[in-house]
């Protein structure tokens, strides 16, 4: 099942993200028109919102891919996980630099310590412990159970960190389901919706690809150790 | 269970290594944020909920990565693993022990942190007691799960902390703003939110342990 998905997202998504990420870019830069307050810097809300609500998405992912490997036993859905939550990582930087420059420009400073941003370095920090825990669990047999408990973990406290922040204090602008401001203009929803599909299509594309690696180091390891297995049977014969 | 809660007990009663060291390192944080940060008078009601909690979870962690320190020392832990206990058991009785230690320490630690910023506690005690105890369950459950996947890898000791303290930042949160408003003469009712928090954190990461301990602990 695994391989058959796999396969599928590794041969469908080049080209769909192709045209994805094109149409978006060319939508961002283009067409969409420019936000009247903030100016040519809102556009860069194009790539940030698309990477948060992928990256929500790949660490929910991760968490519930590790409860079923637990479950199950059945290494592919580690190796999902691993997958979700290393390029899930990625978004989470790009979240972090794109919202930083941002920041910069509208309120003046590179960072403050708002809600959504402690919320986001706080889940930053998590998943970088967690890619962490399986370095230096590395050939240890329990490592992949560590690591999927503590996906499970970061999965159960997303929502609390969510919370805890925000009743901390937050000026983070609040831009979808707000009813004064927000964006309104129709193009702007479209420009928001493309970018979301590139960003996720783009994502899919790495997983898969992140997955096949892992498997495959997998295998590259079996290999080895059937090798040196072989060749020291060997040595002894001839000795 | 209880059989493990007391010989862990009567353990550490009889070398008082935990406590008193965890102990010591709470007043040497409490020294250490007296020189790195300006109290006056005027700022200590700000600023104490902040240290009270920043020592606590920073001498917590050391007592917590220990947990199972003491059973590998002493080659127990695969007896304890082939007991006929189930695992969610054990990480009961474990996360009980870690509590009650922490409890000790955090009863010595609290006297002397009033003392230093002669904070009028006066009727407000039983509060704070009741906050702090809330915030020691989340912090040892959540502990006490990873301390047995930290002592797996091989940075040890030290990932345990990493692990830990991004996880805990919600209950570190709740925990400095509930005492600060206990400190201002809130009741337990009119902390709302945060004393929801604090407690749904630890019954939340004690059943995440309880449930998913066994996974961690086959050998």
């Amino acid at each position: 099942m695994f391989r058959k998905a796999e396969n599928l997202i590794l041969k469908l998504s080049p080209p769909l993200v192709a045209v994805a990420v094109l149409v978006s870019s060319l939508a961002v830069f283009m067409w969409v028109p420019t936000d009247k307050a903030l100016g040519i810097s809102q556009r860069i809300f194009y790539y940030h919102v698309p990477a948060a609500s992928t990256c929500f998405a790949a660490f929910i992912g991760a968490g519930l891919a590790s409860a079923i490997f637990l479950k199950t036993r059945n290494e592919q859905w580690d190796h999902a996980a691993h997958a979700a939550a290393g390029v899930g990582m990625v978004y989470a930087t790009i979240v972090l630099i794109t919202g930083s420059i941002w920041a910069r420009t509208a309120w003046g400073t590179w960072w403050t310590w708002d809600a959504r941003l402690t919320t986001f370095l706080i889940l930053w920090l998590i998943y970088a412990v967690y890619l962490l825990l399986r370095a230096f669990s590395q050939g240890n047999e329990m490592g992949p159970r560590y690591a999927a408990v503590l996906a499970i973990a970061g999965a159960v406290n997303i929502p609390l960190v969510m919370m805890a922040t925000r009743l901390w204090r937050t000026i983070h602008p609040k831009v979808i389901n707000n009813p004064q401001g927000g964006i309104q203009d129709p193009r702007m929803i479209a420009t928001l919706v493309l970018s979301m599909v590139a960003l996720f299509t783009l994502f899919l594309w790495l997983w898969a690809l992140r997955m096949r690696m892992l498997r495959l180091g997998d295998r590259v390891e079996l290999l080895l150790a059937d090798h040196y297995q072989s060749s020291q049977t060997f040595s002894r014969s001839n000795g | 269970m209880f059989a493990l809660i007391w010989k862990d007990l009567i353990l550490e009663a009889r070398r008082r290594e935990t406590v008193t060291s965890l102990f010591i390192l709470g007043v040497l944080i409490l020294l250490v944020f007296n020189f790195a940060i300006d109290i006056q008078s005027d700022n200590v009601a700000e600023l104490a909920p902040g240290l009270l909690w920043a020592s606590i979870v920073f001498s917590a962690m050391l007592g917590l990565s220990r947990t199972f320190l003491v059973e590998r020392e002493n080659g127990c832990m695969t007896a304890l693993l082939i007991a006929p206990l189930d695992r969610g058991s054990l990480y009961i009785a474990k996360f009980s022990v870690n509590l009650l230690l922490m409890l000790v320490f955090e009863a010595m630690l609290l006297p002397i942190f009033i003392l230093f910023f002669d904070l009028p506690v006066a009727g407000k005690l039983l509060n704070l007691i009741v906050v702090i105890f809330a915030g020691s369950i989340g912090l040892s459950s959540i502990g006490t799960l990873f301390a047995l996947a930290a002592l797996g890898t091989r940075a040890r000791e030290l990932m345990l902390p990493l692990i830990v303290l991004p996880l805990q930042v919600p209950l570190l949160i709740a925990a400095v703003k509930a005492t600060s408003m206990v400190l201002d003469g809130a009741s337990l009712g009119e902390l709302g939110i945060w004393g929801t928090m604090l407690a749904a954190f630890g019954i939340l990461f004690a059943t995440v342990g309880w449930l998913t301990f066994e996974f961690i602990s086959v050998d």
